[in-house]
């Protein structure tokens, strides 16, 4: 039960101060941005409505111990939809920067370093759309040395990091390199009938129900393998999936100005084209790699990318690698 | 409508348009165009053959363009006088209407349009509202979607007198929906269009469902909403019945609706407040209620009749609570929709209202007017002298300044409301207002000033708001210093520039000029004419060396007793700061440059003794009576 006594008045003032903090008593609990975010997919306890609602009231200790104000991406899906223009993100932000200074920690996976093998070459730091990674000195074999350092309070375990690095030298656990590649490879002969298509979509780009069912269960012939962003997908997940046996490739990535990580669909879109030139050097049609961004909207556009994914496999036939 | 067509008084002049409005309370001279019917309204007799016969289809916006009509016809069934018109953008001139009409002969290709001049005492706007357009909400998909409709849309199909004859069928397939999902508050309550709640949608969004679940019980209803508004008499019960009949009301407001492609079927996104969950409603059928916004042509019927608009765009009325169907334009009401978004109830009391305030003027033989009115000295007037001036005229929010070359300004009296822009604004001192002349005020500043100046804050206040917020401070018990010396003026747009260099000349340690907030400004647009004009005066006075700091501009509202005391508060700790022997000094450097400025106000009567006056320098030294 919540009591009076919960009430922390100063706690509203404190993050009202905040830079970003000033819109919370604007919000009158409309649940527009509940209802577009997408984070409650993995965590269902996750509603950014509540969590500005109970900062509001000044319930400081339930909102600062929770783990949802650590959960917001800054995607700012809802900010645009919010009628009282709140920039939610900016308020979350907000709250976190005063539980930072009150010693709480961001709860979950954060990107990793591999000090030994880092090289220091900052491609990490440049990459990262929430400038958690900076490079420093940091202890090593009973001495220093340089190498990239992720502040787990500002990572989001987007792996966008991952996918720049030119060592597998740092990633989220359970997306790093190794994993994925594995993920990819595994069905290697199982499958020997045509098509054999690889669709690897990103967490946030299948925003309706059916969608996301029908990426768990996709037709025969056709794996679906997922990743945080379409930023953590590199040209050797392609090359990796097509030397394994797959015929074709469709990454599925956010719709331009929806990315779930602020710009790792940019990145990905850059790659694109880089790849399907590199497919075309080594004698491989461009349509074995294919892209497609999906936005909030696209209802039902998933199966039907799917489809002609399969489609376009069928009649370029299996791929040969004596060309 | 009908009672009135038929009332001997009542003169209704459809299809026509106001061109100009001239003259004043109880002597409106109004210019109306008549639009060409093409068709003769006293031999019409409405039997509809010719729209039979008429081969030409064309939009039918009162049906919102569900069905069309013919190029021949009435808006709709109802419509007063039922007189038929042809629009002559899609008429092919086939004349089958002609042969129709037979003996009666009443359409006539040859009607120009004919502008009629009227006399009337007093004007009533009833110019309604208009609907927003869902389509710039992209994610609510309304025009990308074919079963996405208007709330207006749905009442269409569901009437029984509307193009589908009452049977509710949706736009994509002709087939009568299984469920219905209606979505309030789109494009009101939301700051990214209107801030306002539209207030009526709530219940005719729980009119058209109730009235969907009696001719459909089977029917799947739901309503999104973010709170019902049922404030009226009978507005509660009738919610109840709603809720009884099984519609499911969900607080929530939809983030996004997305179709699927196949059945056109739509999912509504949105989180059910009372569950905390997200929920993906599919509905065959989903009806937008959209908020009620004002009219297009609100601008221009503005500009014409000397109306002023609140933020939202509505006409605003003279006072909120005690004057809600005057318009700030005397003889001038306002009735219904076009003054604000309201329900039938409340638009039919408006109107009643309306009509008693506008029969007071009808029934009186003389009106009496406000004693505190402007005059212009026709020998001071430059316009008379020949030169093209006409400030008065542009400051004047009533438009009751008429300024011809060769001619003095001529005040029409019984539009002037005595807010004094014109007065402040004329450069050449030609204009007085009764009861606050020049030598009156500023024989109050000679008063005010004549004991140690430099410790004193001279605040200048609007009657209506400033003036109402020092007492509302002092009823209230605020505390403040007692520095302050308070002027009243009817308005910020009297507070002369000449008055607050008169101030600093006489000594004084700090101005403040405080008015209403602009959109509170009693009189329309007076407060505007006074921000500009004190914009540009702290740099007059870092000009002539005195310190800009020393200078206030405040809007205060008669609400804002707190705010009156805070501000006198803050400026006497300003003051305090400040060296009393430099404002001394700021003031002795800026005074020949003041008095020579000032020497043309000594044409204004009683002016020349109060600008000879020997001002008090030093301290302590109290000037001679």
């Amino acid at each position: 039960m919540i009591r009076s006594s919960d009430f922390d008045p100063t706690f509203v003032q404190e993050i009202m101060a905040e830079p970003g903090g000033e819109h919370l008593l604007t919000c009158w609990s409309c649940g527009t941005c509940a209802a577009t975010c997408l984070v409650r997919r993995f965590d269902s306890a996750f509603n950014p409505r509540l969590v500005l609602h109970k900062a509001g009231l000044g319930l400081r200790k339930e909102v600062l111990s929770s783990a949802e104000i650590w959960q917001c991406s800054a995607c700012d899906a809802c900010y645009p939809r919010c009628p009282k223009q709140i920039h939610i993100s900016d308020v979350m932000k907000a709250i976190r920067q005063i539980a930072i200074r009150e010693g709480y920690e961001r709860p979950g996976v954060t990107a990793e370093v591999d000090v030994a093998s880092c090289i220091a070459c900052g491609l990490c730091a440049a990459a990262c759309p929430y400038e958690a990674i900076s490079l420093e000195m940091v202890e090593y074999e009973g001495g220093t040395k340089q190498a990239a350092k992720v502040d787990p309070n500002l990572c989001m375990a987007c792996g966008i990091c991952n996918s720049v690095c030119l060592g597998s030298c740092i990633g989220v656990p359970g997306y790093l390199d190794e994993a994925v590649n594995q993920n990819i490879g595994e069905d290697e002969g199982t499958s020997p009938t045509m098509p054999r298509a690889l669709v690897i979509t990103c967490n946030w780009c299948l925003h309706a129900g059916s969608d996301w069912e029908y990426a768990q269960h996709p037709p025969e012939g056709v794996k679906v393998v997922n990743v945080p962003c379409s930023g953590r997908v590199t040209p050797a997940f392609v090359t990796t999936a097509l030397q394994a046996g797959v015929d074709g490739v469709l990454i599925v990535g956010c719709q331009e100005d929806q990315c779930h990580y602020k710009h790792g669909n940019a990145l990905e879109k850059g790659r694109a084209a880089m790849l399907q030139n590199l497919l075309e050097l080594l004698g491989i049609e461009r349509e074995r790699a294919q892209f497609a961004w999906l936005g909030s909207l696209d209802r039902g556009k998933f199966p039907e990318l799917v489809n002609k994914l399969v489609q376009d496999v069928q009649a370029l036939g299996p791929l040969s690698w004596s060309e | 409508m009908v009672d009135a067509a038929r009332q001997p008084k009542v003169d209704i002049l459809a299809y026509s348009e106001v061109e100009k409005v001239d003259g004043y309370i109880g002597n409106f001279r109004v210019q109306v165009t008549k639009k060409p019917r093409y068709v003769l309204a006293d031999r019409c007799n409405g039997c509809g053959q010719c729209a039979q016969v008429c081969p030409i289809e064309v939009p039918n916006d009162f049906e919102m363009d569900i069905a069309p009509r013919k190029a021949i016809d009435v808006p709709h069934g109802q419509a007063v006088p039922l007189v038929y018109s042809i629009d002559m953008d899609h008429c092919i001139q086939c004349y089958k209407c002609v042969s129709a009409c037979g003996k009666l002969d009443a359409i006539d290709f040859s009607q120009e349009p004919e502008t009629v001049d009227l006399d009337v005492g007093s004007i009533i706007v009833a110019t309604g509202f208009e609907s927003f357009d869902p389509t710039v909400i992209p994610e609510y998909g309304y025009g990308a979607y074919p079963n996405v409709i208007t709330a207006m849309e749905l009442e269409r199909l569901a009437n029984s007198a509307g193009p589908t004859v009452g049977r509710m069928v949706r736009p994509s397939d002709g087939k009568t929906p299984k469920s219905i999902a209606m979505i309030q508050c789109v494009g009101s309550r939301d700051s990214r269009f209107n801030e306002y709640c539209s207030g009526f949608c709530c219940m005719y969004t729980i009119k058209n469902a109730l009235l969907l679940k009696q001719m459909y019980h089977e029917m799947d209803i739901t309503i999104f909403y973010m709170d019902i508004r049922t404030p009226s008499k009978g507005y509660e019960e009738f919610y109840n019945r709603a809720r009884q009949s099984g519609i499911r009301f969900i607080q929530g407001r939809p983030s996004q609706i997305t179709e699927d492609p196949v059945t056109h079927n739509l999912f509504v996104e949105a989180e059910d407040q009372a569950l905390g969950m997200p929920i993906e409603l599919e509905a065959e059928l989903v009806s937008l209620s959209a908020a009620a916004i004002p009219r297009l042509d609100t601008e221009h019927v503005a500009s014409t009749l000397t109306l002023s608009r609140s933020p939202s765009g509505f006409f605003m009325e003279y006072h909120p609570k005690l004057r809600p169907v005057d318009s700030p334009t005397d003889g001038v009401f306002l009735a219904g929709a076009a003054q604000g978004p309201k329900d039938i109830p409340a638009s039919v009391a408006q109107g009643s209202a309306a009509a008693a305030r506008a029969a007071r003027v009808l029934s009186a033989d003389t009106w009496e007017i406000e004693p505190i009115v402007a005059r212009v000295s026709a020998e001071r007037c430059i316009s008379a002298q020949g030169k093209k001036c006409g400030i008065c005229a542009k400051a004047c929010p009533y438009g009751a300044i008429i300024v011809e070359v060769g001619q003095p300004a001529q005040i029409t009296q019984a539009k002037c409301h005595g807010c004094g822009g014109c007065v402040a604004e004329c450069p050449h001192d030609a204009i007085s207002q009764d009861h606050f002349t020049d030598a009156q005020v500023v024989a109050q500043l000679k008063e005010l000033l004549r004991d140690k100046p430099e410790e004193k804050i001279l605040a200048f206040m609007c009657h209506w708001c400033s003036y109402g917020g020092a007492d509302n401070a002092g009823t209230s018990h605020f505390e403040y210093p007692a520095t302050s010396r308070g002027v009243r003026v009817m308005c910020s747009a009297r507070m002369d520039q000449d008055f607050i260099l008169e101030a600093f000349r006489r000594g004084a340690g700090m101005v403040l000029v405080s008015g209403c907030h602009p959109q509170d400004c009693h009189y329309i647009t007076g407060q505007q004419v006074a921000a500009k004009r004190f914009d540009r005066i702290p740099r007059m006075l870092e000009r002539m060396g005195i310190n800009p700091e020393r200078f206030r501009v405040e809007w205060i509202s008669a609400a804002e007793g707190e705010k009156y005391a805070r501000v006198i508060t803050e400026m006497d700790a300003k003051l305090d700061s400040l060296d009393k022997a430099q404002i001394q000094a700021e003031n002795a450097k800026a005074r020949p440059d003041i008095t020579k400025r000032l020497q043309r106000w000594k044409i204004v009567p009683n002016m020349q003794d109060l600008l000879e006056d020997e001002v008090v320098s030093e301290p302590g030294k109290v000037a001679p009576k």
